[in-house]
């Protein structure tokens, strides 16, 4: 940023000052004493190195008056003069001097994790942290007592914004009604999720498995039997995770 | 890679397998916990409801004893209806979806009222419960109307539009519970569960401050954090630690405690029971309000602090406390 900005400001010129002062400091500050400090003796009343004109002398020398005697330090010739007017202010210098310890800083930090176990994990065989709302594939889950808790009120199928769900249903010998087919076509889904919550009885849940991937796209399209199988096995941690953000009020 | 992938493939042809394993799981486990809730289900809704209770809301667990026992089912079937509906906010991400859901309820006790309740254990529970006691549906759909008010505003701008709800939602439920008790003719009662309901409504919000700070909710009326000038957007950054918000959990807590001191005082004043102890057969009831006073002191203990982590726990002597209140007669 420093750089820029002295050749922004400033031109090839400056950067050619300030390629000086980086070279040798000392030295560029003689040099530029020399070149652009006013010379004492031309400033000075009282001595002048040009050769006398006798004809025509000129106005007299006169003494400085007496108002010499009230200066002060700061009347003093070539006080007034700033040695950093062309280089690189005190803030370029610094922030030279902060990149560098940045780098140092950040070298360390590569230096210390040379040393720390790696972060990675062995994905097939460790896993990362799920949230307990993870939506991955579906399930149909079942009461405790082995019966499917799905009442084919087909809410899931109403709020599914890509109409993945087809349900159709009809009435059993007892009077409830259950569905015949229960399919989601998983290549259209978009797991918002709705359909999980739309459920009054907590039938069609997203389980936290993500990894369904298959060699055709027919077994992709499932149907109830697959979906059931699914929250058989995944039922101890479906139960755990709804009951995991559970809260009333 | 190839693994799961021939996992997911297997699965679809041993699903009878799991799942007749499953119940003989859950059988093991009960013996160790609870002794009732094996089969629970459509085939035994009392059980599920019960279960559904203890683990959504374990005071009325506990209050859920004191009830006379063919009464416990109802009571629990109340209950579990009460709690579903309550969930149904937080597990939604739209409105709609939760009107959705509120719809299959209404529907619900429209068939329940009908004979011919839907296969939901809870809808099932209630249809038991309403063979046994007179319970008007319009409670139930007044119950209904508040949770789909509040879908669309869960926070209240003023005291006054908070009390009203709370005595749709939680008041409701109490006068519900009366008529389980076959008591829903007496004023006093009425008139105490009214107040009681305002006072556990405000309890329950209190409790739940940093979930609903934590989800970008202010549950406290802004009427009072006006008042005390609480900015909202700092309540949910720095939680207890902001400007004025002790000051506003203390009026809010306050409130609560009027309605509850003004419901233990008609009890005082009509000398209803015996010395002026609630009757014995209303207890289960105004039981109720022994959480509340439990939540209230504890929050009292710590300069009501509503984030400091001790009222965020279950109070152990909560029981004891219950079972003390139900044989003194107070609340």
């Amino acid at each position: 940023m420093s750089f820029a900005r002295a050749l922004v400001a400033a031109g090839p010129s400056a950067r050619l000052a300030a390629g000086r002062v980086t070279a040798s400091r000392s030295l560029a500050l003689a040099y530029r004493w020399h070149s652009t400090a006013p010379r004492q003796q031309q400033v000075d009343p009282l001595v002048s190195n040009k050769p006398r004109d006798y004809l025509n002398p000129g106005p007299p020398i006169r003494s400085p008056g007496t108002e010499t005697a009230t200066y002060s330090a700061t009347n003093e010739p070539g006080k007034d003069y700033d040695p950093y007017k062309d280089g690189p202010s005190a803030i370029d210098k610094a922030v030279h001097l902060f990149f560098f310890t940045e780098i140092i800083r950040g070298m360390w930090l590569v230096l210390e994790q040379f040393f720390r176990p790696p972060y990675t994990i062995m994905y097939p065989f460790e896993k990362g942290p799920l949230s307990p709302r993870f939506r991955g594939e579906h399930a149909l889950r079942r009461y405790p007592s082995g019966e499917e808790r799905c009442i084919a009120c087909k809410l899931c199928e109403a709020i599914c914004p890509a109409q993945a769900i087809t349900i159709e249903s009809e009435a059993r010998l007892d009077g409830s009604r259950r569905t015949t087919r229960y399919d989601i076509d998983m290549t259209k889904c978009i797991y918002c999720g709705f359909c999980q919550e739309a459920c009054p009885v907590d039938a069609i849940v997203e389980t936290q498995n993500q990894e369904f991937s298959t060699e055709t796209r027919e077994e992709l399209l499932y149907n109830k039997e697959k979906l059931l199988a699914n929250g058989d096995r995944a039922e101890a941690e479906i139960a755990a995770n709804l009951h995991a953000d559970h809260v009333y009020r | 890679m190839l693994r799961p992938l021939q996992q997911s493939l297997r699965l679809p042809y041993r699903p009878l397998r799991t799942a007749r394993l499953l119940p003989s799981v859950s059988a093991v486990r009960s013996l160790a916990t609870h002794s009732s809730h094996s089969e629970a289900g459509v085939a035994d809704p009392a059980a599920y409801c019960k279960d559904y209770v203890r683990k959504r809301d374990y005071e009325s667990y506990l209050i859920g004893g004191f009830y006379p026992r063919h009464l416990q089912g109802p009571f629990f079937a109340l209950r579990a209806f009460y709690v579903e509906l309550a969930s149904i906010q937080d597990n939604v991400t739209n409105s709609m979806i939760g009107k959705m859901r509120l719809q299959f309820w209404r529907d619900a006790i429209k068939s329940i009222a009908d004979g011919r309740p839907p296969q939901h254990p809870i809808a099932l529970a209630l249809y038991d419960a309403s063979q046994r006691a007179n319970l008007p549906a319009y409670h139930f759909r007044r119950i209904i109307d508040a949770r789909d008010a509040e879908l669309h505003t869960p926070t209240h701008l003023t005291v006054e539009s908070l009390t009203r709800h709370a005595e749709s939602t939680a008041s409701t439920y109490f006068y519900l519970l009366l008529s389980l008790l076959n008591l829903s003719s007496s004023d006093t009662f009425s008139h105490a569960a009214s107040h009681l309901g305002v006072a556990q409504t405000i309890q329950v919000l209190l409790r739940a401050l940093p979930y609903h700070a934590s989800k970008g909710r202010m549950i406290i009326p802004a009427e009072i954090t006006a008042r005390h000038g609480v900015r909202q957007e700092d309540v949910f950054r720095r939680g207890g630690n902001a400007d004025g918000i002790s000051d506003a959990v203390f009026e809010f807590a306050t409130v609560a405690n009027d309605n509850l001191l003004t419901a233990r005082e008609m009890f005082k004043q009509s000398g209803g029971g015996e010395g002026g102890t609630v009757p014995r057969v209303a207890m289960p009831v105004f039981l109720y309000g022994l959480p509340t006073r439990d939540y209230l002191g504890r929050l009292e203990a710590v300069n009501f602090d509503a984030f400091a982590p001790s009222v965020q726990l279950r109070d152990w002597k909560l029981p004891w406390k219950i079972w003390r209140g139900y044989y003194k007669g107070d609340f």
